[in-house]
């Protein structure tokens, strides 16, 4: 990699991008212009907002006393009151409304009881349109006599947001003259009118006066900061790949001497540029119209709104562009990856849709009120940095210096993942090259079938996860556990693992390949591994459970779950512990194993892909198990067990790790539950306690370095590779 | 390495393109994998325009995209000044100046950025490189639209400015992919002055067309593709004779109504 060649082309995109009109208007004028917009848009509605007053129409208005708040314009500023004279229709229609119960209190209660009447409701809600009021009331004829007796009836439609308004501004009305009524009669009385004061509280609020206001802004500015470093990246991403495959100049600039590692790192730092740039003047326009707007709503009278908002101080600011800077370089390296994808910028377009879905519950997840900056949440990529500016704004400057090694790691993570992927992009002369023709999925499945070859290709081993993600999705959904007896278990572990999990992995298998045993990466493994790979479970177990407690200690399982699995443990350990091994530790061993291990590893591991299959074997092992504690857990062993299986070349190493592990964790749990006291010969590794086995202190220290060790022998061993496949006939 | 003291060796190191076997398949989803190339093989050396003669589809732009490392072959070799494309495809690059169809230019970069900007990617140094576009702007007639965007420049002018960016590091190998494709009458006679030009000065050429004329007016050596494969090959003469007919354009169309015929291999094709 040559950095002047990364310079060259890095410049020469910039000014590319920079005399293009279309981003110069979405980049910089956009932002520029839309804040201020939006600002005075905002304004004029908020002045249209206050002039308008919800209508109140009054039938029987001659019935009211001649001092009342009904009728009174000001009474209410956003009420206007109107008489509506008496119609036969109208009268018609509310004398349908029977009030359920004579008597007091029944005014308000009883107007939005619907059960215990049955008025002519479609007649009365065409009366509120005839006559354009919000609500009406209807004043009886003793109203005059007996004010706070005579119930009075309310028509209002709830589903109007004017007419719920109107409802409860009308309640309010009224129940304030109730209430200075009350105060004149208890005024008469010995009691005094003070009797119906509310109790008074009062509330000191000790935030510093910057802090005010700043929690909206911390929660709200990531999130929009985010969006446009999303969108920035985006556009121009599609510009510079599937924009020069269609101008014809990227088959220029391949021949040229610039190396595709070179030109993916040249148009990755064009983007990030853009994506930055965007982010920043959005951020910085956003900034200054809103100071400006909270600035005059402040000087305005009665504005509640400087309560809940307040300019963001400049240092907050400042660590929002901190945050700016990863998340941008993250997003253009995925956004470069999956531009390099589409043939045209028209395919690209249809890209941003699935990129927007991954990318904002990521960016929505900090918003949830309760998540904060943990271990837990610093790991997931994104969130972690916008828990950590947020936290930077909030002051939290040790908590945040805590997490930064992680959620730096992550990110930088990311972003060579994607970076690496964009490069196999420009390497594929596929993906380079070739127009996308008419595709027809008759012809994908004849095709699929002729070429069909010993192991699935990358594609259908990425159709083929999904799928059985899906599977188990509505499987768990429609099996439930309805009631939780052993029985129950067996079979709803049996259809699963193997109606949903094997079954299809199967049919696809014997459909898209030739030989099961290659498919499935059957294959003999030397004695010395397998025994290695034995040792290596039983060694790792404790260091597992360690993790696993971690884990559930950093991601609380609900209290349901927890009365689950206790049930469950409790179902288990009744069984008889042949049954459960053979259900729960063998039989998952195998399906799990030929499904991620196998199948889908053979497929992902082509063409170089030992990573790639680890990685994405580990990640769909992990959403496989559907409860997040255990996914997490489950996608760092299936991490361990994808180099296992990548070393040794075959799943049965991995069947028998699994295995162990799975019958280590069952007999620890079950003998613990049953109360039996671990025998002598292993009292040196395991401890009982309350019910509990757990593995003594001396032992879970040990094991690391054993496992290590254990690690250490595996990883000398030849590498395993698969047979290269020949697909091409050797011409000549 | 050649040895050079045998005239043959000599030769042999003269041949700047060598390509053995050449075989690239593409796959298709409708009609199973597809030979675009079926082991070619062919040579050219220096001081001499190769011409790729056949019509469209035969496979002449994938052998001269692998020439250019832009696409890997399926199998078989090929070689440019000696320089594998697979393995040492950094040096290949240095070695071919590469024009087609589908290497356009930028539409928001002038002819002299653009010319620029590649000759800076093959890091020439900039005084010797101002030097040699502008040279190059006055052999190709280029100062009247220097400053021109990419976008404003009729056909011509784009296919000049292509043909400096490959010429920017005077590469020992040209390769011209259909390169007079949409050129008026004027336009393609000065592209095959400038062909002549650059052969007269030692350059190698490889020249693919799907146009008998232009193959006959500048190529000293031709090879007639068809559905992936060669069907004949020689100096113009050669063929001529080989076939007892004197019009080009006729040999051509008899060898591809006989190549219609897909059972015939090579030699009853020659018969």
């Amino acid at each position: 990699m040559r950095w002047s060649h990364i310079n060259l082309i890095f410049t020469r995109e910039v000014r590319d991008q920079l005399r293009d009109r279309r981003t110069m208007f979405t980049v910089l004028f956009l932002p520029l212009l839309l804040y201020p917009l939006m600002g005075s848009v905002m304004f004029e509605v908020a002045q249209f907002h206050r002039e308008t007053k919800v209508v109140i129409g009054v039938v029987g208005a001659e019935n009211l006393p001649e001092s009342s708040a009904i009728l009174d314009e000001s009474a209410d500023p956003a009420v206007e009151w109107k008489v509506i004279p008496e119609s036969s229709r109208l009268q018609q229609c509310v004398e349908s409304f029977l009030l359920p119960t004579s008597g007091r209190g029944a005014s308000h209660d009883a107007a939005t009881d619907q059960t215990s009447t049955q008025p002519n409701k479609r007649g009365l809600e065409a009366c509120l349109r005839e006559f354009g009021c919000d609500s009406i009331v209807c004043i009886p004829p003793d109203f005059r006599l007996n004010k706070w007796h005579v119930p009075v009836k309310v028509i209002s439609n709830l589903s109007w947001e004017r007419s719920t308004i109107a409802n409860s501004l009308f309640n309010r009305i009224v129940e304030s003259e109730h209430k200075s009524w009350l105060r004149d009669e208890l005024n008469k009385t010995e009691l005094g009118s003070s009797v119906i004061d509310p109790p008074r509280l009062h509330t000191l609020d000790v935030s510093p006066p910057d802090q005010k206001g700043v929690f909206l802004w911390s929660k709200l500015l990531p999130f929009v900061v985010l969006i446009w470093a999303l969108t920035g990246a985006f556009y121009p991403a599609i510009d510079l790949c599937a924009g020069e495959k269609e101008r014809g100049t990227l088959e220029t600039l391949l021949c040229s001497p610039a190396r595709r590692l070179e030109i993916v790192w040249g148009k990755l730092l064009t983007i990030i540029c853009f994506s930055l740039g965007t982010a920043l003047l959005n951020l910085a326009s956003m900034y200054i119209t809103a100071s400006m707007v909270i600035g005059r709503m402040a000087s305005l009278p009665n504005a509640a709104i400087s309560s809940v908002l307040a300019p963001l101080p400049i240092q907050s600011l400042g660590w929002l562009v901190l945050l700016v800077v990863p998340i941008s370089i993250m997003f253009s390296a995925l956004a470069l990856a999956v531009a390099s994808l589409a043939r045209s910028t028209k395919e690209g377009q249809y890209y941003l849709m699935p990129l927007l879905l991954v990318g904002l519950p990521l960016v929505s997840l900090p918003m949830l009120p309760g998540v904060s900056l943990s271990p837990g949440t610093s790991i997931i990529p994104v969130t972690g940095a916008v828990l950590l500016s947020r936290s930077l704004i909030d002051g939290e400057y040790l908590t945040a210096l805590l997490h930064l090694p992680t959620v730096a790691t992550v990110t930088i993570v990311c972003t060579l993942l994607a970076v690496r992927w964009a490069v196999r992009q420009f390497e594929n002369e596929t993906a380079m090259l070739k127009d996308g023709g008419r595709y027809s999925f008759k012809n994908w499945l004849r095709d699929a079938w002729r070429k069909r070859d010993d192991t699935p290709t990358v594609n259908e081993a990425v159709v083929c996860g999904l799928l059985v993600l899906a599977m188990l999705f509505f499987g768990r959904l429609s099996l439930g556990l309805s009631e939780v007896t052993w029985v129950n278990l067996a079979v709803n572990t049996l259809s699963l693992q193997i109606g949903l999990m094997l079954g299809p992995v199967l049919i696809m298998a014997v459909m898209l390949t030739k030989s099961l045993p290659k498919a499935f990466r059957i294959h003999r493994v030397s004695f010395p591994e397998l025994a290695a790979v034995g040792l290596l479970a039983i060694a790792i177990h404790p260091t597992y459970v360690t993790i696993a407690n971690a884990i559930n200690n950093e991601y609380k399982l609900g209290e349901e779950t927890i009365a689950m699995l206790k049930q469950v443990d409790l179902v288990i350990s009744s069984a008889p512990f042949w049954a459960v091994l053979v259900c729960l530790a063998l039989l998952p061993a195998i399906t799990e194993e030929l499904v991620f291990r196998g199948f889908l590893f053979s497929g992902l591991q082509r063409s170089n892909g030992n990573l790639r299959a680890i990685l994405a074997t580990s990640l769909l092992f992990g959403l496989s198990h559907g409860v997040l504690q255990q996914s997490i857990a489950a996608a760092l062993m299936g991490l361990l067990l994808g180099w296992i299986a990548a070393r040794s070349g075959s799943v049965l190493t991995a069947i028998l790790f699994h295995l162990l592990h799975n019958s280590m964790s069952l007999s620890l749990s079950i003998n613990g539950r049953q109360g039996n006291v671990p025998p002598d010969w292993v009292s040196w590794a395991i401890q009982y306690e309350s019910g509990v086995w757990s593995y003594t202190e001396i032992w879970s220290t040990l094991s690391v370095g054993v496992s290590i060790s254990l690690i250490a022998f595996l990883a000398t061993r030849p590498w395993v590779q698969p047979r290269r496949v020949v697909v091409l006939e050797q011409a000549g | 390495m050649p040895d050079f003291f045998t005239p043959q060796s000599r030769w042999a190191f003269m041949e700047l393109v060598q390509v053995t076997n050449l075989t690239k398949l593409y796959p298709d989803a409708d009609i199973g994998d597809q030979p675009a190339l079926d082991s070619v093989s062919f040579t050219a050396k220096a001081g001499e325009v190769f011409g790729l003669l056949g019509p469209n589809g035969a496979g002449k732009t994938t052998a001269l995209r692998i020439l250019a490392t832009i696409l890997k072959p399926s199998s078989g070799s090929a070689k440019v000044c000696h320089f594998d494309v697979v393995n040492q495809s950094d040096y290949v690059r240095h070695s071919i100046g590469y024009v087609s169809n589908n290497t356009n230019i930028y539409d928001r970069m002038s002819a002299w950025e653009m010319v620029e900007y590649f000759g800076r990617l093959y890091t020439i140094p900039e005084d010797v490189l101002q030097a040699r576009i502008s040279q190059l702007f006055d052999r190709l007639q280029m100062k009247s639209f220097r400053d021109l965007p990419g976008a404003k420049m009729s056909t011509g002018m784009k296919q000049k400015v292509s043909i400096a960016r490959a010429l920017i590091h005077d590469p020992p190998v040209m390769i011209l992919d259909e390169a007079s494709l949409g050129l008026d009458v004027l336009a393609a006679r000065a592209l095959q002055d400038i062909v002549r030009q650059l052969r007269d000065e030692g350059k190698c050429i490889i020249y693919s067309s799907h146009i008998m004329r232009e193959i006959e007016r500048v190529c000293d050596r031709v090879a007639i593709m068809w559905r992936g494969k060669i069907i004949d090959s020689g100096t113009l003469d050669e063929l001529a004779e080989r076939h007892q007919e004197n019009d080009f354009e006729e040999i051509f169309y008899r060898l591809l109504l006989k190549g219609d015929d897909q059972s015939l291999s090579r030699e009853e094709l020659l018969a």
